[in-house]
């Protein structure tokens, strides 16, 4: 039932392309990367944490294997972010188990040995601003035992025609670049990547992901938060789908939250002049189009299309689609129910 | 690639050096940090020096003249400056703007960030008092000699003083306050301890004297005096408060800037 969806719906042939390149990226990071193969960059069990009375991570499990990407997708005030601080050492954790690199976060012990392994990009931008880009890099590369080369992370970033540039005299989007270039410079074997993109544009985000790919292709184990969709979408192997601070589905972009068994969506205009009932199949209620829903969508969408042409008229404005990502996720963290009756009644 | 890393860190002191210089340099860059650090203390020392500069020869506090008092106190005011007010200031901007937190997230150990900023202070603390000895020299004061008693009153010195600072720094909340508890905090203390004038007064006497800013004046005032040697008594009281300011950095220092 995956074979025939594609050629129709755009929406749908793209996403299948990106899992294909995936895949093939996994295996050739794997092979590269050193260690037992099966191996997690990062383990939670059971995860707790509370602000007061506020319970911001309500036990939470997940576990990232080296070399993926891994997204924690969810709305604001999810517990994305305390997460991601407690994995990143800066929170202490109320219950559970947490292992990073195969460290406890929590024990300062074993700080600087974890910290030179990972590498942090933050939600906002911080950076000393009387320093210049090349300079900002260089002093963080001193701080790490196998940094990369200075001048190779400011290519890689796009800050190349501002190396001389003092931070402070840099644009919101050279500063989160330069941010991004930090959390690289140590060559971590883990990368944190809190709301990366967020407030890019298309352009820049695009840039971004292509980064973030390439550091996947080179081995790199990378843990995002996000809250666009496109961006689970476009990077991450799994998604972990969080709300009201505990993972409501979890699986790869294309099959969370059962994406990929879910009926088929087959919608079109009613050709002038015919009803409902004259269609070879049972169809729902009509909003301008008509929607059928299947679980066949090859057969179903042979019976239509055979129905048209033998009568001589087309299916105008065909889509074949399934939920998308977006659906999903507004199904699961609860904001589904907040849209107004009308609107939904329609659908 | 995790394989290819040889676990070569660099050595601490090398470390603590990249650190220094990088410190040095946004120091320099920084407008304001080297206005109030440099041009403060030397408009006061020129000013005094303008004031007293026919008053050569007579005695102004205990056989001193008025400019070989002034410029150790005015030396003393620009190593605060330098070292407690400038850390200060610095330390709650940077924890506000989360520079501090970033820090954190690297594997620069802590000690290495404390003591590459000591470093750093203790560097400008001596271009500062080489500044106001120069000026001084200028209005007829002659240079001091017992160089060695000055280094390791200046090195004790701007150490407490660092340490103090870090202190204010862990205990403000924000960083807009950061300059006004400085100020309200140093500017009683610098009047009562004789930095812009001599204290006769006993009583006075007696409670600056267990305050970290006479004892450094007084230090100071020793050590760029005739007779030789260190007044331990000072060098006490200055460490003991050095002392405490590290004990409240170490238990309240906070690198993030929202509290858990």
């Amino acid at each position: 039932m995956h074979t025939n969806k594609t050629t129709i719906d755009l929406a749908l042939e793209v996403p299948m392309r990106t899992q294909v390149t995936t895949a093939a990226d996994i295996t050739g990071g794997a092979a590269t990367r050193a260690g037992p193969p099966c191996s997690s960059a990062v383990v939670v069990a059971g995860l707790r944490k509370s602000y007061g009375a506020v319970q911001a991570v309500h036990g939470i499990s997940f576990t990232v294997s080296r070399g993926e990407i891994f997204a924690l997708l969810g709305p604001n005030g999810a517990g994305k972010t305390t997460t991601l601080e407690i994995l990143e050492g800066f929170r202490a954790r109320d219950a559970g188990r947490v292992e990073v690199l195969g460290f406890d976060p929590g024990d300062r012990a074993a700080g600087r040995a974890l910290r030179e392994r990972i590498g942090l990009v933050l939600q906002d931008i911080a950076v000393e601003p009387y320093l210049t880009v090349r300079e900002t890099l260089a002093r963080n590369a001193g701080y790490y035992p196998a940094p990369r080369d200075v001048g190779e992370v400011i290519d890689l970033v796009g800050l190349a025609g501002q190396r001389q540039q003092k931070v402070r005299s840099l644009s919101g989007g050279q500063k989160r670049r330069l941010d991004l270039a930090l959390g690289l410079i140590g060559r971590p074997d883990l990368l944190f990547l809190d709301e990366p993109t967020t407030g890019f544009d298309p352009s820049a985000r695009r840039d971004a992901w292509q980064i973030v790919r390439s550091l996947r292709g080179e081995g790199t184990t990378i843990l995002l938060t996000t809250h666009y969709m496109e961006e689970a979408q476009a990077l991450a192997d799994r998604v972990a789908l969080i709300s009201g601070g505990q993972i409501v589905a979890e699986g790869t972009p294309s099959a969370i939250g059962g994406r990929d068994t879910a009926r088929a969506r087959i919608r079109f205009a009613l050709p002038e002049g015919c009803a409902a009932a004259d269609l070879p199949v049972d169809a729902g209620p009509s909003d301008g189009l008509v929607t059928v829903e299947t679980a066949e969508p090859t057969r179903t969408l042979h019976q239509l299309t055979g129905w048209a042409l033998q009568h001589g008229t087309r299916l105008e404005q065909l889509t074949v689609d399934r939920p998308s990502l977006e659906d999903i996720y507004l199904r699961l963290t609860g904001h589904d129910a907040l849209q107004p009756v009308a609107e939904r009644s329609t659908r | 690639m995790s394989i290819a890393i040889p676990q070569s860190r660099r050595g601490d002191p090398a470390l603590l050096w990249h650190q220094v210089r990088y410190e040095q340099l946004s120091f320099w860059r920084n407008p304001q940090s080297a206005f109030f650090t440099f041009v403060f203390p030397v408009v006061i020392i020129v000013i005094f020096g303008a004031l007293f500069r026919g008053s050569n020869g007579s005695s102004y506090f205990y056989g001193l003249t008025a400019l070989q008092y002034y410029v150790p106190t005015i030396a003393a005011l620009s190593v605060l400056g330098a070292c407690y007010s400038q850390l200060a200031i610095v330390l709650a901007m940077r924890r506000e703007a989360g520079i501090l937190k970033r820090v954190r997230a690297t594997p620069l150990p802590a000690w290495a960030y404390f003591l590459a900023l000591l470093a750093h202070c203790v560097m400008v603390s001596v271009v500062d008092v080489a500044l106001i000895v120069g000026i001084g020299s200028l209005f007829g004061v002659p240079f001091p000699t017992h160089w060695a008693s000055i280094a390791v009153a200046l090195v004790l010195g701007a150490a407490s003083f660092c340490t103090l600072g870090v202190a204010v720094a862990s205990l403000i909340r924000n960083a807009e306050a950061a300059p006004a508890v400085v100020q309200l905090v140093l500017f009683p203390l610098l009047f009562i301890s004789g930095t812009y004038t001599p204290i006769h007064s006993a009583v006075l006497n007696r409670v600056s004297g267990a305050l970290p800013v006479r004892a450094f004046n007084q230090d100071l005032l020793g050590a760029f005096g005739r007779q030789a040697g260190l007044d331990w008594k000072n060098l006490g009281v200055l460490l003991a408060w050095g002392a405490v300011g590290a004990l409240i950095a170490i238990r309240r220092f906070r690198w993030n800037p929202r509290p858990e």
